[in-house]
């Protein structure tokens, strides 16, 4: 149950700085996929956390 | 323009067909169920929330705020993110009572029909501008691809061929909450297809417009660099409003909700779910940016197309169009097929149902599932309608968000549900009718009529002005809404059902439901009164639905049992009906008897339900669980009897050691009454509740292991103000201790027999030697054979009486260790052989014949001329009782660290009644005057002496008459050292 206060802590912190990232991601300089590249390490973390609990359940 | 009105029409009907064939492949079984129930099929028919906005209105929002188009993905991937901490305890309450949906799950929380109804009436209003957006799609599709002035025909062929298709699968099973695998599984297909399109078109603009990544990037530094810095940024405030009202969505929106929770497939699928479904909707916005940029280099943007429809762009190739109204199509079927199927059961519940109550229909399943498929029908029509009416007049992103911003106003009251068990339904309703108000009148009107909106900033909000109408009207209403919920639910007085219901919903909080009699006593009595509200055969039905779910027999009257039926029935009766009208029914019909006490808690239920929640305990609570499970453990393993009442004599806990020692187990008799209890546990545990003392000491009842004795302590446990009272009995078993205190006591008459007989021989031994002495004297005093005689006569009687004194001499010193005996090894042959030269040596009973089959070389502990004793003993009864010419056979084997040895002889054998006595002095079979009755006490006394043990066998195994004794005699001595002690007595 624990592991999911670090998805809790990254959603809302995801939440409320959100639009500074959205700032940078028009940049001309930043490639065309990094929010998609975010978004993809953000589900790569869920995936390990689910691991995770699954491991602490069993 | 490429394409014929007829050829558009065979490309969606042939879509359709698919989605037909592939329900009728699942249905028919054509399809493994292990496919069809997998967690990644679940996934993809969540997938329905990219309805025709995410294909087209993406497009749309992203050619006007660029990235901004993301909130529509990353909100809802947030939502499921936190699946573990947002959605699972919804979904855990959907399934405990059968809810499913936003309706369900708020009248039964704020215990009230008119929230339902709200609710029911807001969705539908909210959720009209996404159903018309979803046909405007198809509209707007077919004219750009036909030219067709009159697209809306075409649109509303493919809403009746939906309409259909959801009435005949979607609609089949009369409970809202039964899971559709058909319908699962062809939108999870629906899914995939619209998210290989939009791949297939992202894959076209990158590689057949663009030459890769890195020509894109070059564009995007280049001659799209213009395009990109005209496009507007959302500021941060917008873009968070954005995100919240996505969120939200995830689970306020009705097909949202209804996929998540109503179809949902376990936990683990959910849960799969919480990165699944970000993946999938990440693999969803991909394209949309590409088409984007794709159709601006090729200049697309600029031939009125419609930036919502710039796809259309792409290629002129027909197959490009295709594809992208596929996806379209797609993406606006799975939402229509769902919302219909959604939007229907809340309007069937908490509109029709509250309205006309189901009461004495011949056949309600039936009339409930065609009321269903006309709602279903109606839902779709509506959606066409306001598009006709209202849809064309816009543009997507105004009717969607208009959809959101109202969806959302339930927000407060979700998170209420989950997180504030203060919050009441006076609050809940006037925060959402103020929201609803502003929503209303801020955008839901003005899309309607085309008026201006009607909202006012307040003083305070003016840095507002000049912001879009959507993010200013979803700000203030929100505000609004949650103000108002926080202050009217503090101010006004929570009902008692509610603060059930609100602790049943929390998060945190363990369903604490009161422990109280039925007016039914058993499940055929559930059938009976049911029936007055459903027919004979409904309530038959869901009476035996509930039974068979929880394994009870019709005939259990156990108040636990039928309160859990109950439950059953009205979780049951809330997935037909919704939970209004299942209350409502339970309440009339299978009411509470109040006898005029207080109600308690079900404190048994409550421990189930903890144990079931264990693993989502965290912190202190999982701390004071593992605390409280040791004590139960304590209590359940406790090695003496205990049992547990609650104050109206409801069995509360019945312990496994109890449940051994009565032969019943626990689970059958927890719940049940006092004097509904199996004999004779009613009438024993009665006697000791109405004791005025504690104790009630070894009361015999007859047990499956025949007469115990039991002990029952008990002790009273005082009501309190936040304890509960009830009794707690102890139940011990005294058995063993009863016949100890016997045998005790038996010894102790033993005892005193001896002393008496020690007293006696002491006493009569010293005349008896004189008398003896004088008639010797006689004898050689006369030649009188008169007076020989007689004096032969006396010395006779004399040696009887020294006989029999001796005998009482040797019995009283029986069983006492005798100073200076000696234990050695003795040879059994060599003790019999002496034995039988004694008997030998006797008168009587020559013609009886000796076998003596002990083997040479079989030793025992023991005093050589004690053992001949005994053996001299048995061997005379065995001779006085054996028949002229009969055998008695002495045999002896080794057995475990001793021998055993046995006399059989061939006589009569021993009267049952009093072979139990034969150890007892004074006892005996033989004639008066024939034997004294202190022969066997004595074998009894020395063979205690050695540690040995005798019984009789009689009639011997095998034989018809006779009588076999066995000897027992260890072949070492434990006790040596204590050989040489003084016997205290003497």
């Amino acid at each position: 149950m624990y592991v999911y206060r670090i998805m809790l802590f990254l959603v809302f912190g995801g939440y409320l700085l959100s639009p500074l990232l959205m700032s940078g991601w028009s940049s001309p300089d930043t490639a065309w996929y990094r929010p998609f590249a975010i978004w993809g390490i953000l589900i790569a973390l869920s995936i390990w956390l689910e691991q995770k609990r699954k491991l602490d359940e069993r | 323009m490429s394409a014929s009105l007829s050829g558009v029409f065979l490309l969606g009907a042939s879509y359709l067909a698919l989605l037909f064939a592939c329900a009728l492949a699942v249905e028919r079984g054509w399809i493994p169920l292990r496919l069809v129930r997998h967690p990644a099929v679940y996934t993809l028919a969540l997938g329905v929330y990219a309805s025709a906005w995410a294909v087209y209105g993406s497009l749309e929002l992203a050619s006007q705020v660029g990235y901004g188009y993301l909130a529509y993905y990353l909100g809802v991937a947030g939502a499921f993110l936190l699946a573990p901490v947002l959605l699972l305890p919804i979904q855990r309450m959907t399934r405990t009572y059968q809810l499913s949906s936003l309706a369900d799950l708020f009248a039964f929380r704020f215990r009230s029909r008119w929230v339902g109804t709200l609710v029911t009436l807001v969705s539908s209003l909210a959720v009209l501008p996404l159903l018309a957006l979803q046909v405007q799609t198809m509209g707007d599709a077919i004219h750009l691809m036909t030219g067709s002035t009159s697209p809306g025909l075409l649109a509303l062929a493919f809403c009746a061929l939906i309409a259909l298709f959801t009435t005949l699968f979607g609609a089949r099973h009369t409970r809202l909450h039964a899971r559709h695998d058909t319908l699962l599984a062809t939108i999870a297909l629906d899914s995939l297809i619209k998210l290989a399109a939009m791949l297939a078109l992202g894959a076209i603009a990158l590689f057949g417009i663009f030459d890769g990544p890195t020509d894109l990037q070059t564009w995007l530094g280049g001659p799209g660099l213009a395009r990109q810095a005209a496009v507007a940024q959302l500021d941060p405030g917008q873009w968070r409003t954005l995100l919240l009202l996505f969120f939200a969505a995830a689970f306020l929106m009705p097909h949202m909700f209804h996929m998540t929770f109503a179809e949902t497939l376990s936990r683990r699928a959910l849960l799969q779910a919480g990165w699944s479904l970000p993946l999938f909707l990440l693999l969803m916005a991909l394209p949309v940016p590409l088409i984007l940029w794709g159709a601006q280099r090729l200049g697309a943007d600029e031939a009125g197309l419609g930036s919502a429809y710039l796809v259309f762009g792409l290629s002129n190739a027909w197959w490009v169009d295709a594809l992208a109204f596929i996806a379209g199509l797609a993406a606006a079927t799975g939402t229509l097929i769902i919302i219909s199927l959604a939007l229907s059961g809340m309007i069937l519940n908490h509109l029709v149902l509250v309205a006309h109550p189901p009461a004495h229909q011949p056949d309600l399943y039936r009339w409930l599932r065609w009321l269903r498929r006309a709602l279903i029908a109606a839902v779709i029509f509506s959606g066409w309608l306001f598009y006709r009416t209202v849809g064309i007049h816009h543009d997507l992103a105004t009717l969607g968000l208009a959809s959101f911003v109202g969806m959302a106003q339930c927000l407060p009251g979700m998170l209420a549900v989950l997180y504030w068990p203060g919050a009441n339904r006076k609050g809940m309703v006037a925060g959402l009718l103020v929201g609803v108000a502003i929503w209303l009148l801020g955008l839901w009107l003005p899309l309607l009529t085309g008026i201006p909106t009607l909202i006012f900033l307040p003083p305070g909000l003016e840095a507002l002005q000049g912001e879009p109408v959507w993010y200013i009207v979803a700000l203030e209403a929100l505000a609004a809404n949650i103000l108002t919920f926080i202050v009217v639910s503090l101010a006004t007085r929570t009902s008692e059902g509610e603060r059930a219901a609100a602790e049943a919903c929390s998060v945190d909080a363990v369903i604490r439901p009161k422990r109280l009699p039925l007016m039914a006593s058993s499940g055929e009595d559930f059938k009976r009164h049911l029936s007055d509200a459903l027919g004979e055969d409904v309530a038959t039905r869901e009476v035996d639905r509930a039974l068979s779910a929880l394994h009870m027999s019709p005939l259990d009257g156990r108040p636990y049992a039928l309160r859990r039926l109950r439950d059953r029935i009205q979780a049951n009766l809330s997935g037909l009906m919704g939970p209004s009208v299942a209350q409502d029914i339970v309440d009339r019909f299978l009411p509470y008897r109040h006898d005029g006490q207080a109600a308690t808690d079900d404190i048994h239920f409550v421990e189930s339900r903890l144990e079931a929640y264990r693993s989502r305990l965290t912190g202190l609570a999982r701390e004071l669980d593992g605390l409280r499970r040791y004590h139960r453990r304590t209590l359940t393993q406790l090695p003496v009897g205990l049992c547990a009442f609650g104050d109206d004599d409801e069995l509360l806990m019945w312990n496994d050691a109890l449940a051994e020692l009565s032969g019943i187990d626990g689970a059958s008799v927890i719940g049940s009454r006092r004097n509904s209890l199996p004999a004779p546990w009613a009438e024993l545990l009665g006697r000791a509740l109405a004791n005025p003392n504690s104790h009630l000491y070894k009361q015999p009842v007859e047990l499956s292991k025949g007469q115990r004795y039991l002990t029952l302590h008990k002790a009273i446990l005082n009501e309190g103000e936040e304890e509960r009272g009830g009794t707690v009995i102890l139940v011990e078993d005294h058995s063993e201790m009863k016949w100890l205190e016997d045998e005790l006591v038996h010894a102790a008459r033993l005892a005193s027999i001896g002393q008496l007989a020690a007293g006696v021989a002491h006493e009569i031994g010293n005349p008896i030697t004189g008398i003896s002495s004088l008639a010797q004297n006689l004898r050689y005093d006369t030649d009188d054979p008169a007076l020989l005689e007689t004096a032969n006569q006396i010395q006779q009687l004399t040696d009887r009486v020294s006989r029999i004194v001796g005998s009482l001499v040797g019995f009283a010193h029986g069983g006492r260790h005798v100073h200076g005996t000696s234990f050695t090894d003795v040879t059994l042959h060599h003790v019999t052989e002496e034995a039988l030269h004694l008997i030998h040596l006797a008168r009587s009973g020559q013609d009886v014949v000796y076998r003596n089959l002990c083997p040479p070389d079989l030793l025992v502990k023991g005093d050589a001329q004690r053992l001949i004793q005994v053996l001299v003993n048995l061997l005379s009864n065995a001779r006085d009782a054996s028949p002229a010419g009969g055998e008695v056979v002495i045999a002896a084997e080794p057995e475990g660290l001793g021998a055993s040895l046995t006399v059989t002889d061939e006589g009569q054998g021993i009267d049952a009644r009093i072979r139990d006595h034969l150890f007892e002095p004074f006892t005996t079979t033989k004639a008066p005057g024939e034997g004294t009755g202190l022969g066997l006490p004595l074998v009894y006394s020395i063979i205690a002496e050695h540690h040995g043990q005798i019984h009789i066998e009689s009639p011997p195994s095998g034989r018809e008459h006779g009588t076999r004794i066995h000897l027992w005699l260890p072949t070492t001595r434990e006790d040596d050292e204590d050989r040489d002690e003084p016997d205290s007595d003497r």
